[in-house]
Order: C-alpha cells, then sequence, then structure tokens
C-alpha cells in the first residue's frame, strides 16, 4: 500500500499535510461526519478530520472535560493541547453529540492555559437533530454563515461553481469508497478489514483531489487479488467512533474478517451522495441530515436497523460487534436495541464498552471477541 | 505410553492446570496464585500438575495441551488457546451435564454464560465498566474487615439482617464500610449487605443471558458460601454446587477441549 496512505490513515501529520500548508494554504480542522466538507473544499481549503489517536493519556482533556465524558473529544483536546494540531488555520465545532460539543468550550478554556492552542479560525455550527423542512432551513442559514465566516478569515469565495466542482470531487470520493465496500463483502475479500479502514482513514487526513488518485490507484491493484479472507468468521463493527485500526487489528488477530462497517470514520461518512445537477447548501443540507446513520438523529432507529440488516445481508455477515466508547450513552443505549433486533432474527452479536481507541484495554476486548467468534463458531 | 490432554487457565489472580487420562478422568490438578510472570506462573502450576501423574516426566509429554484466561497467549508448550467464555461453559457442562447458566466470578471479571444441552455457549455478557463486585473487590473488602475470605464468608452467613451497600466503587464501598463499622453496625450484617451487593450486580448480568436452571457459580468466588446464598436469594433459583472445584472449571474446560482435539 502507497507509504502516504498509511501515514495519513496512522499519523496526525501526513506528507499530504506538509505539502498543502507549503503551498500556502489553509487547513480547516473538523469532528463530525454532519460537516459537509463540500463548503470547505470550495473555499479553496482542506477540510481535515480531527483525530485523538497517538495520545498516551488524557491528563490535559481531563482537567477540562469532566470525568463522565466520552475519551474521544478528551484525546482530541490532548492532542491540541500538546500542539499536534499546530498546523490548522481554523476549526469547526458542532453538537455532533454532547461530549463533541463541549469540545468547542473545553479548547477555548484550555486555551487560556496553552497559549496558541485554539486556531485563528474557530467556528460554531448548529446541526439539527431531526429532519424536517424548517430544520433544513435552518440548517441551510448555518451552513451559509460557516460559508460567510470562512469567506471573511481566508477570503476565497464559495462560488456556485466552486462548490459544484467540491460536490463533484467528494461524491467521487464516496463513489470509490463504495466501490471498496463492495470488494469487502465479496466472499473472498481481498483486503481485510483493518486493509480497508487504513485506506477509509487516509482520506479524512487528505484533501480529496490528492486522495481520490491514490485511493484508484489501490483498488486497481487489489481489485481481483486472492486476500486469503474466504472462510473466515465474517464481521460487522458497529457503534461509537473509529478512528484507528486497533479495533480492526483486535478482531482480525482472532481469526475473522471485518467485512462492513456502519461506524464513524467508516461506512457513515461515504453513504449517500450530494445531488451534483445544480448543488446548493440546501442539497448539501438534504444529504447531510438524511443519509446519516448516526443515533444523534432524534427517532430513525427503525431506518439504521434497515440499513444495519441489508449491510449485514450484502456482506453475508456471521456476527457484529457492537461496541461502545464508555460515557457514548448514544451508542451505548442503540447497541442494546441492535442487540435485541438482531439476535431475534437469528444474527449473534457482541456489545462491548471500551475506552477510545488508543486509550482501550486490548486484553479485555480480545478476550471478548475470542469468546464470540467461538460462539459463532461452535453455532454453525 | 498412556497418553494425557492438559487444559491450563491462567487468570488475573490465579493459575489452575488440569490433567485428563485416557478415558477422560481427571487425573491431576493445581492450583497457584499468580505470579507477575504469566509464564512463570504456567510452567510452575503445569509442573505441579505433572508431578501427580508418574509417566509424565514433563508437560512436553502431554498429548495436547489448550491454554485458557487472560495469559492464555503466554501459557508455555500450549498447542492452541481458546477463550475462558468457552472454556467455562464445556468444563461445567464435563462436571454437570445439566448446567444452563454459569456465573463465573473471578478476580476481575464477572461472567453469565448461557449454554445449551451440548456445553456449548449460546450468549454472554460481562461487566465493562469497572471489577467491582469481584475477587479484586472481595480482596479489598476483607482488608477492611481485618479477616480472611474465608472468614468474612463465614461471618456473612451469621448476619441477622441485611445492611445495604450501596457503593458501586470498591474504593467508595471500602470507605462507605469502615463509616458502616464506626456507625456500630454488627459486622455480619454489613458483610451480607457487600454479599447482596455483588449479588445484585451479578444479578443484573445473569438477566442478560436469561437465567435458566440449572445455575452454577465458577471461578475463584464460587468459594464464597455467603455470596452463593445472597445469588439464590437474588435469583430465587437453587445454585448447583459442581461436583468438581468450581474454580478449576476453566482448566478443566480447556483440558477437556484438549482431549477432544486429540
Amino acid at each position: 500500500m502507497n507509504d502516504i496512505l498509511v501515514t495519513a490513515a496512522t499519523r496526525v501529520g501526513n506528507p499530504a499535510v506538509d505539502e498543502w500548508k507549503a503551498e500556502g494554504k489553509g487547513i480547516i480542522g473538523h469532528v463530525c461526519s454532519h460537516v459537509p466538507e463540500e463548503i470547505i473544499t470550495a473555499a479553496g481549503l482542506f477540510p481535515y478530520r480531527l483525530r485523538g489517536i497517538e495520545t498516551q493519556s488524557t491528563s490535559i482533556g481531563d482537567t477540562y472535560f469532566g470525568p463522565f465524558i466520552c475519551s474521544c473529544p478528551k484525546a482530541i483536546l490532548e492532542n491540541a493541547g500538546r500542539g499536534k494540531y499546530s498546523f490548522l488555520d481554523g476549526a469547526i465545532m458542532v453538537q455532533a453529540c454532547d461530549s463533541m460539543r463541549r469540545l468547542d468550550e473545553c479548547w477555548r478554556k484550555a486555551g487560556e492555559d496553552y497559549p496558541g492552542i485554539v486556531p485563528p479560525f474557530f467556528h460554531y455550527m448548529g446541526v439539527p437533530h431531526k429532519v424536517t423542512d424548517y430544520a433544513i432551513d435552518w440548517f441551510v442559514e448555518e451552513l451559509e454563515k460557516f460559508a460567510a465566516a470562512l469567506e471573511a478569515q481566508f477570503g476565497g469565495k464559495v462560488t456556485s461553481e466552486a462548490l459544484a466542482e467540491a460536490v463533484s470531487l467528494h461524491n467521487e470520493t464516496r463513489r470509490l469508497l463504495i466501490r471498496l465496500e463492495e470488494m469487502r463483502a465479496m466472499d473472498n475479500p481481498p483486503l481485510s478489514g483493518e486493509e480497508a479502514m487504513t485506506l477509509i482513514l487516509a482520506g479524512t487526513a487528505m484533501p480529496k483531489s490528492v486522495y481520490n488518485p491514490l485511493l484508484a490507484e489501490e483498488l486497481d491493484a487489489v481489485s481481483g487479488r486472492d486476500g486469503g479472507h474466504g472462510g473466515k468468521i465474517r464481521i460487522l463493527l458497529a457503534g461509537s467512533v473509529v478512528d484507528d485500526l486497533a479495533m480492526f487489528r483486535t478482531i482480525e488477530a482472532e481469526g475473522a474478517v471485518v467485512v462492513a462497517d456502519t461506524v464513524c470514520f467508516g461506512s457513515r461518512d461515504y453513504d449517500g451522495l450530494v445531488e451534483e445537477e445544480n448543488p446548493s447548501f440546501k442539497s448539501l443540507a438534504r444529504r447531510y441530515l438524511n443519509e446519516q446513520f448516526c443515533p444523534r438523529m432524534f427517532g430513525y432507529y427503525q431506518k439504521r436497523l434497515d440499513v444495519l440488516k441489508k449491510k449485514i445481508a450484502d456482506a453475508n455477515v456471521d456476527g457484529v460487534i457492537l461496541q461502545n466508547i464508555r460515557f457514548c450513552d448514544l451508542h451505548g443505549s442503540e447497541n442494546g436495541l441492535f442487540e435485541r433486533d438482531l439476535e431475534a432474527m437469528g444474527i449473534p452479536c457482541l456489545r462491548v464498552e471500551r475506552e477510545y481507541g488508543p486509550l482501550g484495554d486490548e486484553g479485555r476486548v480480545r478476550m471478548r471477541v475470542s469468546a464470540f467468534l467461538e460462539r459463532i463458531a461452535q453455532a454453525a | 505410553m498412556a497418553r494425557y490432554f492438559a487444559g491450563c487457565d491462567l487468570g488475573s489472580t490465579t493459575g489452575k492446570a488440569v490433567i485428563l487420562d485416557e478415558a477422560g478422568d481427571i487425573a491431576a490438578s493445581a492450583l497457584i496464585r499468580a505470579k507477575i510472570d504469566p509464564v512463570e506462573t504456567g510452567r510452575e502450576v503445569l509442573d505441579l500438575a505433572v508431578k501427580q501423574v508418574p509417566e509424565l516426566s514433563g508437560i512436553e509429554d502431554v498429548a495436547y495441551l489448550v491454554g485458557t484466561g487472560y495469559g492464555r497467549n503466554e501459557v508455555p508448550f500450549a498447542n492452541e488457546n481458546i477463550s475462558e467464555i468457552t472454556c467455562h461453559a464445556v468444563g461445567a457442562h464435563f462436571a454437570d451435564p445439566g448446567i444452563r447458566t454459569i456465573l463465573d466470578i473471578g478476580g476481575q471479571d464477572i461472567k453469565a454464560i448461557a449454554v445449551n444441552e451440548d456445553g456449548s455457549v449460546l450468549e454472554f455478557a460481562m461487566n465493562d465498566k469497572c471489577a467491582a463486585g469481584t475477587g479484586r473487590f472481595f480482596e479489598a473488602v476483607v482488608r477492611t474487615f481485618d479477616v480472611s475470605l474465608d472468614e468474612f464468608s463465614e461471618l456473612s452467613l451469621k448476619a441477622k439482617r441485611v445492611v445495604p451497600v450501596t457503593s458501586q466503587c470498591t474504593v467508595f464501598a471500602e470507605s462507605e464500610l469502615v463509616s458502616l463499622l464506626y456507625k456500630r453496625n454488627p459486622p455480619a450484617d454489613i458483610a451480607a449487605g457487600v454479599q447482596m451487593s455483588v449479588a445484585k450486580r451479578v444479578f443484573t448480568l445473569a438477566r442478560r443471558v436469561g437465567v435458566r436452571p440449572k445455575i452454577t457459580v465458577t471461578g475463584g468466588c464460587s468459594r464464597n458460601k455467603g455470596l452463593i446464598k445472597a445469588l439464590e436469594k437474588t435469583l430465587r433459583e437453587e445454585v448447583t454446587i459442581l461436583p468438581l472445584d468450581p474454580q478449576l472449571m476453566g482448566a478443566v474446560g480447556a483440558a477437556v477441549m484438549a482431549f477432544r482435539k486429540a
């Protein structure tokens, strides 16, 4: 696999970031799959999805967040506090979930103690929790405010031509990732879940214009390859945000293959295209509210269960791992419902609560995964 | 030479080994406190078991060895490793084929396991938030009472009433116990409260997999008679005591799996 993709997937900084900065262009960090990256791209900037990878503690994060908060935003703040996000020219905060919303005030507050860690452009944007006509109108207003703020700060203009170009660029990314998803669903997938996730993660930390051709090249290269994953237990990974490879590695080290997922940073980010004919903020609003799998959206449990069932059928999944980060109420409670409904249909489920990626207690999770795989194997 | 099959369970606080003979009967078993180095724990506990079988000169002579428990990847000479969930299910089924629900209460985990007629795992649930209510919790509690684990168990059985202990955290529960003792509550009644608080935690997990008789308790905490009594009260079901040492059940299951392989 191309080194740039591997570095982008596994490190906070990567050559694509360095090159972009060397050209004097701006980078905007964001924290949620509900942020329409197309607007950032259309303003001539590079949307970079923030992660807490590489953290070894949350000593800075713990100071500003309370103890009963998901460790993911804490780890992001930890990276910011340690200066790892000094390459950012701006960041956009949204109330993705309550924990992530608090990153806005905690980052600002930490900035008083650690001067220079808050990027010069720091914008808060509202995202509705329901899809109604008035919610879409309100979201469009929020997007307009965001675009205007970017224009005022960075000088670029979000013209309809630039937006159309950005939409087609980001849709191209989605089409490629959907192709990757189809490859994973094959009887003998040409790549492991870890390799697939590496490709997916890289795209969140690179400009799409650089990423798309590299991804296309990788897909062509692995297409038709015998990945040696035929006959393995096929797992779908669902639940809280997964932005590193550890979870995939743990599951696959026990002899299974992760053939599908519904997690944030995974398939949640590329399901559903934006209308390409005369794209507008309204078409962005519709895609970003309608085509999302996150339980932050109120009242769409049945729809999310249907998406999950379809992915299980498409990828011929043997078992579903429903994981949630501690204190992730949204996924924690929804996982209980998924488990009830999927088990009733005869689909084995494992519910695991864990810490966020790099802070995870691997041994404990591994034991549960291994027992789950044995349970599936015994039943077969 | 007759063939032997072994299972080794390296848990968080103890290491266990069991050897089966060709007929599938238990030929030897051993249990030791876990050391810092899991390999050393494995070697020592296996040696202790091997010494009980005159025909074996070392663990290498065993036809098949299965490792289980947290340290299962560290078991010396293991042919395979299998998770302790499967092993406890197989072990309990071996000891009593009528068992359908296993509550394994070990050093740092509580597991509720539902098994079917052939001993395979239907479903399992485990504690995720923290290790309160496990063996480590009892170790902390008996320090406060300044008694041994067995004495603590006996003490709780003498309670006239149950003083509720509500703290969910091991550390906070300890300080709650201290204040209850300072308030001159009879130690036996507080001890019964501790047993009940753990029983309730186990009950929550057991409900997740469904409580079907016969129910049994495995793991180190199975030796705690006061806890068994509290569990019977919470579950409103009889707890079946296995004919083999329930603390060895993971190692027994691993040995049975080894026996089936070879």
